[in-house]
């Protein structure tokens, strides 16, 4: 009889550094099976959107004049502000603009990228249940965080593999185009690193992802107002190398090429995984560091019907969202005055190019409309999304066994996130009136500040009507709504640049009620919206009215 | 005697699953009404049709002589339900869901309110994160137990229930039935639904199977008996009801049908008996036996 020699995997001996992150390779493949879609759709996507970019641009320069069009806006200081420090703007080539331009917004995606697939795969599984599942197999403390991290520095990797090969594959310099795509990969990095940290704090995951969120926009706020500094020759032009986003910018593709800024991305992004390894060794499983503390045993009076309850759970969500769009306000009107300096001390044939230094204040400030305007967008959208998991969740199930139809159940939501555009619209623009006029020493602006934002409200609306329509045909089908939300920023900032036709731009929902103080609030663009988001509310509650619950 | 629930002949389909297939349940009212089945038979399916949340393929469905999908917010309020797996929102207390639900189904008890969170011992001034399984569904049975509703629709309702509180909720179904109300308790444990119900509906593979009061079903029951004896157990064999005697040196293991089961145990008394174990039937024992065939025609099938 033949013997069988059956090998046994060998254990990790106990006491040793390795125990920690025992299964971490089984994880890391486990979640890289689990994002199949989710990885190629994020990396191929900031690809697309900087090939997107490069095409659009080169299409549209045909001579050398074209090039010194665009330096007058980029190089100027609001330019900076929405752009980068412009290195090489004074000799400006198609590539040195795509990655001093636009770079910002790939490596915001990027950073966007980084701290959602951290918290998707720690925070989320463990407020789910399922990490506990995990956690008791054979698989180390630290297992999860080390091999989701490996997973996002993989990611970031692939960014910048692609965005640098895409970028060569155009004959741009070979050198610039791995480092352009290496600061886009390091945003990713050191975002994932912060994530890291953030989801140790809360046990929500959208708190952490919120948290990590907010430190990207104070990232990107900090160089925008170190190059605005920069641009103007004088100011504080040190606070763009206090963002993480500022390190990759100041590497310079195309122009110095200089790598060293990234070392300080990467011995940031190390700080904050060791903190996050850190502080996950300080805190029980499923726990925040903050305990949780007992609430009310009664309801209050006012909770009493399908409308209290839908602004009870979307309360919390609208406070933050105040406080956020306040702040964003009060720090975006406050650069009105220093805007305005930069732009009395340029040429004044730039000047010119720009219609005057009392349009440039208009036209900064209906931009602003426009981007507030965007931003409550995504409020909308995300209250949308909060349905869809009340119904995946089987919440929605237990309000409907009630005395609650589902008429009122979808559109007790609906009236509620409606409500809440205008006064978010309002509080952003209080904001930047209030920061304009500090800034300036003259409220005169204010009035037409707050009007140019609330006239926005209808857009709004109909965006999120489209939304309520395809959540009720189909709650899965609810984020291709951020199609209509992406293409109304395209179309926004960049269709005077890429020169999108007239009848293209009409698409977006954002393109009608007008920028105002720039120009006039059309009247008639209002009504009509505000019709047709009507009629689009009630057709997403026929839809939903003849559906089931429980749908996917 | 009218009828509180009338499901005659439904079916549903979810794709290509047959999920129910000509479903027909009939509830008195002011009964307990067993609804029993193994997992995946159509019980929750069933009660989310009864809700209004689905809607039947074909077949017709009186729900309080109302239309459930049509009149589903009439008739909610004169209904509570408790679904098997409930879910909280995660910043509500449980104290806040429990009068939350109380208030949309139009009515609030807040005497019996307390005295409910007393009895199944639930601290309302935790958050919805917090709370175990078993707690989540004391919040769910509370705010369905305190409303003044004329039907209950409990789908599993004690999942997750230590024995203490199965006991008090017991006791809370009694007085329900009691104050009149009607009560259809899905199950798919046998015992659970012994205790409560008048009226027993067992479901498989979304059809009823069998249907009728705790005697008419009696015969469906049979007690597993093992017993370790003195005297030669060979005898038990002749009395009636007595079905696969095993008489290994004194271990006997046998079944016994609950209608003969007196005979049977005074018999087993007199060989001297040392050691005894009763079982009581499980549901899948009695499917496996009743309708074991069929099972393996409806597995070709499937």
């Amino acid at each position: 009889m033949a013997t069988v020699l059956v090998r046994r995997p060998v254990l990790a001996a106990p006491g040793q550094g390795g125990g920690r992150v025992t299964g971490t390779g089984t994880l890391l493949r486990f979640m890289l099976r689990r994002d199949r879609i989710r990885f190629p759709a994020w990396t191929l996507g900031l690809a697309l959107l900087m090939g997107y970019f490069a095409t659009a641009l080169e299409t549209f320069v045909e001579s050398p004049a074209d090039l010194e069009g665009l330096t007058a806006f980029s190089g100027s200081p609001a330019g900076a502000l929405f752009g980068g420090p412009g290195f090489g703007f004074d000799d400006l080539t198609i590539e040195r603009f795509l990655a001093g331009q636009y770079g910002l917004y790939v490596a915001i995606g990027a950073g966007l990228m980084g701290l959602l697939t951290v918290v998707r795969h720690t925070r989320a599984e463990e407020r789910s249940g399922r990490a506990e599942l995990i956690r008791a197999s054979v698989v180390g403390r630290h297992a999860q965080l080390t091999a989701v991290l490996a997973l996002a520095a993989t990611m970031a990797a692939v960014v910048a593999i692609l965005i640098g090969g895409l970028m060569a594959s155009r004959g741009y310099g070979l050198g610039g185009s791995l480092l352009f795509g290496a600061s886009v990969g390091a945003v990713a990095l050191v975002f994932a690193g912060v994530a890291a940290v953030t989801v140790q704090l809360s046990e929500y995951p959208r708190a952490a992802s919120g948290t990590a969120g907010a430190l990207l926009g104070v990232a990107f706020v900090l160089r925008g107002l170190g190059d605005m500094a920069a641009a103007q020759g004088s100011g504080a032009s040190w606070l763009s190398w206090l963002s993480p986003v500022g390190w990759s910018q100041q590497t310079a593709p195309y122009v110095h090429d200089r790598w060293w800024p990234l070392v300080i991305s990467l011995a940031f992004a190390l700080t904050a995984v060791a903190a996050g390894y850190a502080l996950s060794a300080r805190r029980d499983f499923g726990a925040g560091l903050v305990p949780p503390r007992p609430g009310p045993a009664r309801a209050a009076a006012w909770l009493d019907g399908p409308l209290a309850l839908a602004f009870r759970l979307h309360r919390a969500s609208l406070i933050g969202w105040s406080v956020g769009l306040l702040a964003a306000g009060l720090a975006y009107g406050s650069f009105t005055q220093p805007l305005l300096d930069g732009f009395t001390d340029a040429p004044e044939d730039m000047v010119a190019i720009m219609g005057g230094a009392e349009n440039l204040l208009d036209g900064y400030l209906g931009t602003m409309g426009l981007t507030m305007a965007l931003a409550v967008g995504v409020y909308a959208v995300l209250a949308m999304q909060t349905l869809r998991s009340e119904e995946s969740e089987g919440r929605a199930e237990s309000v409907l066994a009630t005395a609650v139809s589902r008429s009122a159940w979808i559109g007790s939501h609906l009236v509620v996130t409606a409500v809440g555009v205008p006064w978010l619209l309002l509080v952003a623009g209080a904001g930047m009136g209030v920061g304009a006029a500090v800034s300036t020493g003259d409220a005169g602006s204010f009035g037409g500040l707050l009007l140019g934002h609330v006239a926005h409200t209808p857009a709004v609306w109909l965006l999120l009507a489209a939304a309520a329509v395809l959540y009720a045909v189909a709650p899965r089908v609810l984020p291709l709504i951020w199609v209509v939300l992406g293409y109304g920023l395209i179309v926004g900032y960049f269709a005077p640049i890429l020169e999108i036709p007239a009848s293209a731009v009409r698409l977006s929902p954002f393109a009608h009620v007008g920028e105002h103080p720039l120009e006039e609030v059309s009247v008639v663009a209002v009504l009509v919206l505000t019709m047709l988001a009507a009629v689009t509310a009630q057709v997403a509650r026929l839809v939903f009215r003849r559906d089931v619950v429980g749908r996917t | 005697m009218t009828t509180a629930i009338d499901i005659q002949h439904i079916d549903k389909r979810f794709g290509r699953i047959k999920a129910l297939d000509g479903l027909d349940l009939r509830v008195e009212t002011g009964t307990v009404h067993g609804f029993l089945g193994p997992n995946g038979a159509g019980k929750s399916t069933t009660i989310r049709i009864l809700l209004g949340l689905l809607r039947a393929d074909r077949g017709r469905v009186q729900l309080l002589g109302g239309d459930p999908w049509a009149d589903a917010v009439r008739l909610h309020r004169r209904l509570a339900y408790v679904p098997g797996d409930v879910e909280l929102w995660p910043n509500l207390t449980g104290g806040e869901a429990i009068d939350l639900f109380a208030r949309l189904r139009g009515g609030t008890d807040p005497v019996r309110r307390d005295e409910l969170c007393q009895r199944f011992d639930l601290d309302p001034r935790k958050k919805g994160r917090t709370y175990s399984k078993g707690n989540r569904q004391k919040v769910a049975l509370i705010a369905a137990l305190a409303s003044d509703v004329d039907l209950l629709l409990l789908d599993e309702p004690t999942a997750g229930l230590d024995p203490l509180m199965e006991a008090v909720f017991q006791e809370c179904i009694r007085e329900a039935c009691a104050a009149g109300r009607t009560v259809l308790l899905s199950s798919h444990i046998l015992a659970q639904v012994e205790v409560l119900a008048d009226q027993i509906s067992i479901i498989r593979q979304g059809r009823i199977v069998e249907t009728g009061s705790l005697t008419d079903l009696r015969h469906l029951t049979r007690t597993s008996v093992d017993a370790i004896v003195d005297s030669s157990a060979a005898q038990l064999a002749t009395l009636a009801g007595v079905h696969g005697l095993q008489d290994i040196d004194g271990h006997v293991r046998f079944e016994v049908d609950g209608e003969h089961l007196a005979v049977v145990v005074r018999h087993l008394g007199d060989l001297g008996v040392r050691g005894l174990t009763v079982r009581p039937p499980t549901l899948e024992q009695l499917l496996l036996r009743h309708y074991g065939d069929e099972s393996t025609r409806h597995g070709a099938v499937a």
